[in-house]
């Protein structure tokens, strides 16, 4: 196995493009876990730890941009007002010691569908930013995910970061598992809503091929916010409302029956997860709406 | 003369315990040897068949690798008597990570890429590995786990059972257990001529010198097993397991010390599990709840290599008073991995369902379900109608009744709420047998005035070595600090395995009987030491290789709290105590750490561990740490350990009963009930998923 | 390229250089090359902490997952380097306190998990249990955030409580 150590992100994108079939890796947390298990013997391993750019951020007016190899760790201690749900989310990735290492750029870059942090980059509505020789490119999240450990990168291409727009309402992140820690979740939800554009949006994960959003759901929630001036009047969402944004989020889920769950637990626990983060984010709309009126 | 107070039943520190925080503590894989190479397996991917042609020209191309080895060019073991050990001996495959190949390597890294590149080629043949109470093919075994006999029948249960005023009738259903030792079994040989050392990972050195010696007929006496460290077992290390054998055999290939570290996703298929159970529980009571019938009937499973019977059903023979019993075992031949010994083997399941089944018929008579078993207390063992030796099984229950508040709970089920949380709890009864095995101890003391024991004891995290020196200076009459007991070799003095918690019986009593006489002789010789020291030998072959008139168990009561989210289906522990009366408790704080490690073992077989054998490819879905779901620090509340101190003349000079294992033998069943307490639901197969809480609510 | 890289690091304070195969983790070579066999390999996937070392300071990482080639010119500390001479570290010496291990596998980077858990909560980082409305500065060592923080770490002997109280002690 040959290991290439490039200096910088020009280098890095050449050798990319001079071997296409390099793993790149930088925590290794995802990458080497593969390797570990005998699922994949790359050829040619391409080390990002050398470029530093990969682990800055920028939090911006609008957007912030994540590098690629930000660790979970530096996200939660840094950007959990302006990304509250993918800090959240981060939270409940592996252990402590993979939370140092390991960055949103080794989930992607491996694309399965149990990654923690796809639910919430989903309800974000980020975009991917890729670079190769031959330029630069930014790719919708919901365009990322195109099949089971998948992504829409060409060969050449590198994930370089992710821009997220900073949070304009109350994000969550939950998950269900056996275990309380350092577990594969049998399912996990995302949702962000966005009052700015008067929107919400969804993340799921670990119940179907791919990280998927209830678009349905998303839609039918925005709707019923609207038609009811609950962005304005800030009142509770009325229950008939949250259960049909949550069975219309279990609907969304495509998931199998596996040694972690059945198909019918994840769809029932997608459910109460869509419920109940709705409820938090709701209700923490309403005290900032409240509290934004009284100051 | 002074009397110095006595040491034994003082919460001594582990002797090991700076090693061990230190990084000090040499495991099997730790110990630097010139010229060392590395091994890697190569595992069936059928789970039955023939194979037909290996290919290793790929592997062979990297100079670092010094050889593939299969059946058909390694060296031919003996037979050792042992179908675990008996490693790449036939093309035949019995099960699916059975080891077919191991690569051997200048580098780890070598070794490993080189497993990956052996092509293996298989004449594959139907597999069978589904088992179900009625499947065909379920037979009687001759005996079960431990040596009981399969079946036993008192009375006449059938009438019994139709007469009764109550009934209760259930199947409970435990999935494959794996051990998991944080250490993976591991060893390192090297030969020189036909001496053979090994550094192994084990739970009794002398057996492995033993088995070792048999496999390649060379004499015991060179044959050096070093086992000073072993990162745990839970019986997976009790008798030699493959890595052993393998690499010894690589090492005698290569005529090169050879590692071998079994990768975490290969041991579950060779190193032994728990093996599934059905398991009928069918009681027969009157209002008042007096058990007049009693029958426990396991369905278990085996492999085609050995047969190893899971004595589910034997905790039925002894727990409670129950004049018509009938109690039986029914195994299957299958194509699976082989079961093996995992904490409390039989009883840690069986009580699982005895448990439960008694908390259903404390429901059906309407009583308190610690009543209940206060009310079929046995005069005698009613299998035997021996006297038991020490039977405080009621003094558990109400001490720990008494300790966890259980008196103040509401009994209803499902009436305890806090928010979208069922709050609920159970509690069921704990036992273990004691086992004690002949051993060999050596005594010597210096002119020096220090003394040292030697005995071939193995600490898996027990806290045998210290627990042995306090033995070995109360029976000396001398401070802790002269004496150093050496343990964890092959070439000691013969030891027993450390399983069925008779490590520190067995191991202790020749310790004791030879301190006890070498300090008759230093006190013969007026006290003083003569230059070259005394030294005197002691075995317990005549007090510890006979029976007994007594029925000899531990036994203990187990309470938890649980929480149960009614939305999610998520079961949390929010607290347990365990009481226990296990003879004289030697050392509170390493028998604390036990009680809490079966308890905490329990746990996770309650809520998180369970295995899957796949019926398309024959083996285990779960076969690392990631799917495995073994208790993390967060699954693990308070756990609170009591005991109550017996004085029974009827063990060991000790007066100790073995406590490895007890704290995990009703563990589950009290978190069973406690859910059944929260919910009003009885789940009866473990373990308890969210999704079955769910189904049920 | 021929598969191989020279790569220079700090071990417990020594400096430690060799060419090395591209394919060896920070714990193969620290076990096999260096003689640092204190980290343990428990899984090597990541899924149980026995290797657990602490990187550049007090960065807990698991090193089975780390390519040692990546960590040219880093610090790496093992449970061997916790100690001052023979005074333990004070979560070592909790640990023997509160017999906070049983066969002792687990615990090398059980001790180095806490060494940097009680450094994390120190410094004020949140975790999964920490309240929301918590104050910045440092979170207060709760049995619940100790178990939460701790549970990288896998122990099979169910040392859990004794070692939650170990952390504790040291924690406060």
């Amino acid at each position: 196995m040959d290991f290439l150590r490039p200096a910088s992100w020009e280098e890095a994108l050449a050798a990319k493009a001079e071997h296409p079939t390099a793993v790149p890796i930088a925590g290794g947390t995802d990458v080497m876990v593969e390797i570990n298990f005998d699922h994949r013997r790359p050829d040619v391993l391409l080390d990002l730890n050398r470029i530093g750019e990969l682990h800055d951020w920028e939090v911006g007016e609008d957007t912030v941009r994540l590098g690629a190899s930000v660790s979970y760790t530096r996200i939660i201690e840094n950007l959990r007002s302006v990304l509250p749900g993918l800090a959240t989310a981060s939270h409940t990735v592996a252990s402590p010691q993979i939370r140092n290492r390991g960055g949103v750029g080794g989930n992607l870059g491996c694309a399965s569908p149990a990654g923690d942090a796809h639910p919430a980059l989903l309800a974000s509505g980020c975009e991917v930013e890729v670079a190769s020789v031959r330029g630069t490119r930014m790719i919708p999240i919901d365009e990322f995910y195109v099949g089971v450990k998948r992504n829409a990168l060409a060969p050449d291409e590198l994930i370089r970061a992710i821009h997220l727009p900073r949070a304009d309402g109350p994000q969550q992140f939950s998950k269900v598992g056996t275990r309380n820690a350092m577990v594969i979740a049998v399912c996990a939800f995302g949702i962000a809503l966005h009052p700015s554009t008067r929107t919400v949006r969804t993340g799921i994960g670990s119940a179907a091929p791919t990280p998927i959003r209830a678009k349905a759901a998303e839609e039918f929630l925005a709707a019923a916010l609207e038609e009811g001036g609950f962005w304005d009047n800030g009142k509770i969402i009325p229950p008939a409302v949250a259960r049909q944004f949550a069975e219309l989020v279990s609907g969304a889920a495509n998931p199998i029956d596996d040694v972690r769950g059945s198909a019918s637990y994840r769809r029932h626990a997608l459910g109460v997860m869509a419920r109940r983060t709705l409820g938090w984010t709701w209700d923490e709309y309403r005290g900032n709406e409240r509290s934004a009126r009284c100051a | 003369m002074t009397t110095l107070p006595r040491v034994t039943g003082e919460a001594v520190a582990r002797i090991e315990a700076r090693d061990k925080v230190t990084g000090a503590a040499s495991y099997a894989a730790d110990h630097p040897l010139d010229g060392l190479t590395h091994a890697w397996p190569v595992t069936a991917t059928v789970a039955r068949g023939d194979i037909t042609a290996v290919d290793d020209s790929e592997a062979l191309r990297d100079p670092a690798v010094l050889a593939v080895l299969t059946h058909a060019n390694a060296p031919r073991l003996a037979d050792a008597g042992d179908p675990m050990v008996a490693v790449l001996r036939s093309p035949h495959v019995a099960h699916h990570g059975q080891i077919v190949a191991l690569a051997v390597a200048e580098t780890l890294e070598a070794a490993r890429a080189a497993a990956g590149a052996v092509r293996v080629t298989y004449d594959e043949q139907p597999h069978d590995v589904v088992l179900t109470a009625d499947r065909p093919g379920l037979y009687t075994p001759d005996e079960v786990n431990a040596g009981h006999p399969a079946d036993r029948r008192r009375g006449d249960f059938d009438a019994a059972y139709a007469a009764s005023e109550i009934t209760v009738d259930a199947v409970y259903e435990v999935t494959p257990l794996h051990n998991h030792p944080m250490e993976p079994h591991a060893a390192t040989a090297v030969w020189d001529g036909d001496a053979l050392t090994v550094f192994d990972s084990n739970q009794g050195s002398t057996v492995v010198r033993s088995t070792l010696a048999a496999l390649f007929e060379v004499d015991e006496a060179d044959v050096r097993v070093v086992s000073e460290h072993v990162g745990g077992g839970f019986g997976s290390k009790g008798t030699p397991r493959p890595h052993v054998a393998l690499a010894a055999l690589a090492a005698k290939a290569v005529g090169r010390p050879v590692r071998l570290a079994l990768p975490r996703n290969r041991i579950a298929a060779v190193t032994g599990h728990r093996a599934p159970t059905i398991q009928r529980v069918r009681l027969g009571a009157d209002a008042d709840g007096h058990i007049d019938a009693l029958a426990h009937e396991t369905v278990t499973q085996t492999s085609t290599l050995t047969e190893f019977v899971e004595q589910a059903s034997v905790s039925s023979r002894m727990m409670y008073a129950s004049p018509h019993s009938l109690t039986t075992h029914r195994v299957a031949r299958l194509d699976v991995p082989s079961p093996s010994w995992m904490r409390a083997p039989g009883e840690c399941p069986g009580m699982f369902a005895l448990e439960s089944a008694m908390d259903e018929l404390a429901s059906a008579c309407g009583l308190d379900p610690v009543e209940l078993r206060i009310r079929n207390e046995p005069p005698v063992e009613p299998d035997s109608g021996r006297p038991f030796s020490s039977r405080h099984l009621v003094d558990c229950l109400r001490e720990g009744a008494r300790r966890f508040g259980w008196h103040d709970r509401d009994p209803r089920p499902a009436v305890g709420r806090d928010g979208p949380l069922l709050i609920g709890s159970g509690v069921a009864a704990s036992t273990y047998p004691v086992w004690v095995f002949p051993s060999h101890a050596e005594a010597y003391a210096g002119s020096d005035g220090r003394y040292e024991v030697r005995v071939n004891a193995t600490d898996i995290g027990t806290g045998a070595r210290t627990v042995l020196t306090q033995i070995a200076a109360d029976a000396l009459g001398v401070p802790l600090d002269l004496v150093r007991v050496s343990i964890g070799r092959g070439d000691l003095p013969a030891g027993s395995v450390a399983g069925g918690s008779s490590g520190t019986a067995s191991w202790g009593w020749p310790v004791h009987k030879a301190c006890t006489d070498l300090r008759q002789r230093v006190s013969d010789a007026g006290g003083h030491v003569p230059d070259g020291g005394l030294f005197v030998r002691a075995d317990t072959e005549q007090e510890a290789g006979g029976g007994t008139e007594y029925s000899r168990h531990a036994f203990g009561a187990q309470f938890a709290e649980v929480q149960v989210d009614t939305v999610t289906g998520e079961v949390r522990v929010r607290r347990m105590l365990g009481v226990f009366a296990a003879g004289h408790i030697l050392n509170p704080r390493t028998a604390r750490s036990q009680f809490i490690g079966g308890m905490t073992m329990g746990l996770g077989m309650a809520l998180t561990e369970g295995s899957f054998l796949d019926p398309e490819f024959g083996d285990f879905t779960e076969r690392d740490l990631a799917s495995y779901h073994v208790a993390a620090c967060a699954d693990v509340p308070e756990i609170d350990v009591h005991w109550i101190d017996e004085d029974d003349p009827h063990l060991n000079p000790m007066g100790s009963k073995g406590i490895g294992e007890i704290g995990i033998v009703g563990a589950a069943a009290a978190l069973a009930n406690a859910v059944h307490h929260a919910t009003g639901m009885r789940v009866r197969r473990l373990p308890i998923h969210p999704d079955t809480i769910l189904l049920g609510l | 390229m021929d598969g191989t890289s020279e790569v220079g690091l700090r071990i417990n304070g020594k400096p430690f250089s060799r060419v090395i195969d591209n394919r060896t983790t920070l714990l193969d070579l620290l076990r096999e090359q260096a003689g640092v066999t204190g980290p343990k390999k428990g899984c090597d996937h990541g899924q149980c902490g026995a290797c657990t070392v602490l990187l550049d300071g007090d960065r807990r990482v698991n090193a089975c997952l780390l390519l040692a080639v990546s960590l040219d010119g880093a610090d790496v500390t093992t449970v061997e380097g916790l100690a001052d001479g023979d005074r333990l570290h004070p979560v070592q010496q909790a640990f023997v306190d509160h017999d906070g291990f049983q066969c002792g596998f687990c615990t090398p980077g059980q001790i180095c998990s806490a060494v940097a858990a009680i450094a994390e909560a120190r410094a004020g980082w949140p975790s999964v249990v920490t309240p929301p409305d918590t104050p910045p500065g440092p979170v207060e060592p709760t049995a619940a955030e100790i178990r939460e923080r701790m549970s990288g770490n896998l122990c099979r002997c169910g040392a859990y409580v004794n070692i939650v109280a170990a952390v504790r002690e040291v924690a406060r």
